[in-house]
């Protein structure tokens, strides 16, 4: 992307204000071999729904109306293949067919296109299945030229979380073992759901604050049951919780790993000492006393592997 | 007191993680984060080694690291279907731990990914 990227779209994602160095060190400013000439061998579109500051750096914005980025993609879809799109189709996101067409020329003319995707495309109005729609057309333009898409990630390490509940389980998010192997099932296994619904009845919560963040049901569902956070700070999660444990904040006091956006792990360089344990540190320690206690099942005891005999 | 210079530092305020960061510290702070973003900058001076907050809090009360852990340990496993949630602002090996803790409980696991 640095060495090659021609055409690249932010789409639903302020990067100006939310990742202020992502331009200039990943994307749009930097200069290479196949790019000598840095923003000018590169073009730049912004798509989202109202002026943000990273209007200034693109060189085209789209004003898309607020909850049709889904018709928006499914529309430059039918156009890339060129197949026929109505007018008022066209109308309703609020753009029209001349530019359009010219950002289907301009894609299917580059020669490694990017897309990024942030918040405003993945929590808005039609959520996983904005990003499934523009995975496709990234996918579907490979038939034209080179072109790949990438979730903006917010805080720090959630790609690490990702990464590693792949490793360790086959699936990203969303996963239950509660049959004693994991289950991954977003809407029933994701948190928010599970929160409003009122599923769980205790829950552990580590480097994140819902209470903040999270819809006022599924707050109140927490306040409920008995919570535990972990936080460098004392969080809105904290103040509802049960236990808030104290921990060493990643990367200033907390050696480890953590993930770039593009899966690219790099080791943390902490440099002060803390007062107070790693994240690590506790979770492994409550992990052993959860250990000396019976196993879940009714006998008390693991679950055996049935092995086929002769 | 003259600083120390940790070279290529790496912020993990945001996604973009940028691994080059030249951090001037002494034993308390932070004092200046080379080349980082305006919000790298926050992230980096705002978090110092001192110890403003109490190491645990069991009911509002402030408690030792041991029983807070006991505490913890005990609803988990009392619960029939607890949540691990968050996973964010933390590293890839207490990511590992939470992974295991999740196994073991029989309960949830879960990231900011699905908010």
């Amino acid at each position: 992307m640095k060495q090659r990227a021609d055409f690249i779209v932010y789409w639903g994602g302020n990067p100006a204000e939310c990742h202020p160095r992502h331009f200039t060190k990943y994307t749009i400013m930097q200069k290479s071999k196949f790019l000598p000439r840095g923003r000018k061998d590169r073009t730049m579109v912004l798509v989202d729904i109202r002026e943000t500051k990273s209007v200034k750096a693109a060189d085209i914005f789209l004003q898309v109306r607020p909850g049709k980025d889904f018709e928006l993609i499914t529309i430059l879809r039918a156009l890339v293949k060129g197949q026929y799109v109505a007018d008022e189709a066209i109308a309703e996101t609020g753009l029209t067919r001349e530019t359009l067409d010219d950002l289907v020329h301009r894609m299917k003319t580059c020669k490694f296109g990017c897309f990024f995707f942030g918040m405003g495309l993945s929590m808005t109005r039609g959520k996983h299945m904005n990003s499934a729609a523009l995975l496709t057309l990234a996918a579907e333009m490979n038939a034209f030229t080179k072109f790949v898409a990438m979730p903006m990630r917010g805080h720090g390490n959630v790609t690490g979380a990702d990464v590693i509940m792949r490793w360790q389980t086959g699936f990203p998010f969303g996963i239950s073992f509660n049959r004693g192997y994991p289950r991954y099932n977003p809407g029933e296994f994701s948190t928010v759901d599970l929160l409003v619904r009122g599923d769980c009845d205790a829950a552990f919560i580590i480097g994140a604050d819902p209470g903040a963040t999270m819809p006022q049901p599924a707050i109140d569902h927490l306040k409920r049951i008995p919570t535990i956070v972990l936080d460098p700070h004392i969080t809105h999660t904290s103040k509802l919780a049960r236990v808030h444990i104290t921990t060493a904040p990643q990367g200033i006091a907390a050696p480890g790993t953590a993930y770039r956006m593009d899966e690219l792990p790099m080791p943390l360089k902490p440099a002060l000492k803390s007062p107070y344990p790693t994240d690590e540190e506790v979770v492994r320690r409550i992990n052993e006393a959860i250990a000396q206690k019976p196993f879940w099942l009714p006998e008390g005891s693991q679950p055996q592997l049935l092995t086929t005999i002769g | 007191m003259s600083l120390q210079i940790i070279e290529n530092a790496t912020c993990t305020f945001c996604g973009c993680v940028c691994d080059d960061i030249n951090l001037h510290h002494d034993d308390l702070r932070i004092h200046k984060a080379e080349r980082a973003c305006v919000l790298g900058t926050a992230w980096f001076l705002n978090h110092t080694a001192e110890k403003k907050y109490p190491v645990a809090l069991v009911d509002g009360r402030e408690t030792s690291l041991d029983e807070a852990i006991e505490v913890a340990a005990g609803i988990l496993h009392e619960a029939d279907m607890p949540l691990v949630y968050g996973l964010s602002n933390t590293t890839c090996e207490a990511q590992k731990e939470c992974a295991a803790l999740a196994d073991q409980l029989g309960g949830i696991l879960d990231s900011h990914t699905s908010l």
